[in-house]
């Protein structure tokens, strides 16, 4: 088990690399930081790990930044694909409207199963809950789109998505079916979130293995010649 | 109970999803190669001039002077049949434009590409568009007309999306992005669209 965690921290390292190679900290700048965040927290609790206040403290203070960098980055993600599909003032209630329901089915889950810690830890554990919550749905919600829109799926917002989406739903799952389990839970729990999570930074990996066509913006595009011109024009009263 | 029905729900949509992009990415399903011969015997041709005249309130209002509420809601019925039809036919249409665009924006020419994600961008939005309305015409041909007494120019927008406004810059994305076509070829997309 001790080696299988550092499975997570090296592909992360790796996921760091493509994404400097990719220069995606211009077009996804949210995820970028919380990778670069992820690799600092692994490094952090590796470098205490011994220390048990200090691990303690660690643990929960990275915990609170991811439960945070989750929100963000889901809020980055849905802007990126709906911001490109429609101007629509609706749209930007989407995230809100997200964000309080998975509030809410959190701090529901936690009236009826309350967490084993008290005080700010209970208040990250509802927020990590949430956190989940609200990855599924941003994920499910926008890999209806791909076939009711015909949006293309191999984009890097989707990759990011897909990753979350996959390792919140295996959580979820885990959370409320391994529970069942008793005593067992907590190493079946352990295991599940350290593979699936290598699953979802391999797929982070995958998606942004390959380059994401940037398109130049008109102004560096050189301006149509006047027969382009006359064509286009023609072609424009034909159509009407 | 509730809270764990929602979460089997939420967790299954997620898993489903999953599943979906896997298919995905094992068929790298929709990728295809798609040329103009794919796109313009494809298309069914809108009628916009209808569609303006369906969607005109002052119509509208004629037939709710002229008729009996009982004929009013008759033809009330068939003109929300009709204009679903319509909005059909704009999903079709932009769904053919956006795996055409899709292709073409692979092209090295920058311009053609830059064109191509106009015009997927406009389908895009003409989709969403048609399904937003396409939902609330057919709760309203579901649930009988008299509840609702639906209003069919209230349609024109949908999601803050002017219908017929999105279709006519597709069809001006359209003619940017294909007019190096012959000038026959130009016409059947003209007339399809």
């Amino acid at each position: 088990m001790k080696m299988l965690e550092f499975i997570p921290s090296c592909l992360l390292v790796v996921l760091l690399g493509v994404l400097v190679r990719r220069r995606v900290y211009a077009a996804l700048p949210c995820f970028f930081g919380y990778a670069a965040f992820a690799v600092g927290a692994d490094l952090a609790r590796f470098a205490v790990h011994n220390y048990r206040h200090s691990y303690f403290l660690t643990y929960w203070i990275t915990e609170a930044g991811y439960d945070i960098l989750g929100v963000v980055v889901m809020h980055e993600v849905l802007h990126t694909v709906l911001g490109g599909l429609t101007r629509a003032r609706w749209v930007r209630l989407i995230f809100p409207f997200l964000l309080i329901t998975s509030i809410g089915l959190s701090v529901a889950r936690a009236q009826a199963t309350p967490p084993k810690v008290g005080g700010l830890l209970f208040y990250i554990v509802i927020g990590e809950i949430t956190v989940r919550f609200l990855q599924v749905l941003i994920f499910a919600g926008l890999v209806t789109l791909v076939p009711v829109l015909g949006l293309r799926w191999r984009q890097y917002p989707f990759g990011v998505a897909t990753g979350f989406g996959l390792y919140a739903t295996v959580m979820l799952l885990t959370t409320v079916k391994f529970s069942d389990f008793g005593t067992r839970f907590k190493l079946l729990w352990g295991w599940t979130s350290v593979v699936t999570y290598s699953v979802a930074v391999l797929i982070w990996i995958w998606f942004f293995s390959v380059p994401q066509k940037a398109l130049a913006p008109s102004s560096e595009l050189s301006a149509p010649s006047p027969g382009d011109l006359k064509q286009y024009k023609d072609a424009l009263r034909r159509m009407r | 109970m509730v809270v764990i029905i929602f979460t089997w729900v939420i967790v299954a949509w997620g898993a489903l999803s999953c599943i979906y992009m896997l298919r995905c990415a094992w068929s790298r399903f929709p990728k295809r190669d798609v040329d103009v011969d794919d796109v313009i015997p494809f298309l069914y041709p809108v009628d916009l001039s209808l569609a303006e005249s369906l969607l005109d309130p002052a119509a509208e209002f004629e037939f709710r002077w002229k008729l009996s509420p009982r004929q009013f809601r008759e033809a009330q019925r068939k003109r929300m049949r009709l204009y679903l039809e319509l909005t059909r036919r704009m999903a079709h249409n932009s769904r053919v434009l956006v795996e055409y665009a899709d292709a073409e924006k692979q092209s090295a020419d920058l311009r053609r590409a830059n064109l191509a994600s106009a015009l997927q961008d406009k389908a895009i939005e003409v989709r969403l568009y048609a399904l937003l309305a396409g939902i609330k015409l057919r709760i309203w041909l579901l649930l009988r007309s008299d509840i609702l007494k639906p209003v069919l120019s209230q349609l024109r927008t949908a999601g803050d999306i002017d219908g017929l406004e999105t279709y006519h810059a597709l069809k001006t994305a359209a003619t940017a992005a294909f007019v190096q076509l012959p000038p026959d070829e130009f016409d059947s997309l003209s007339r399809n669209l």
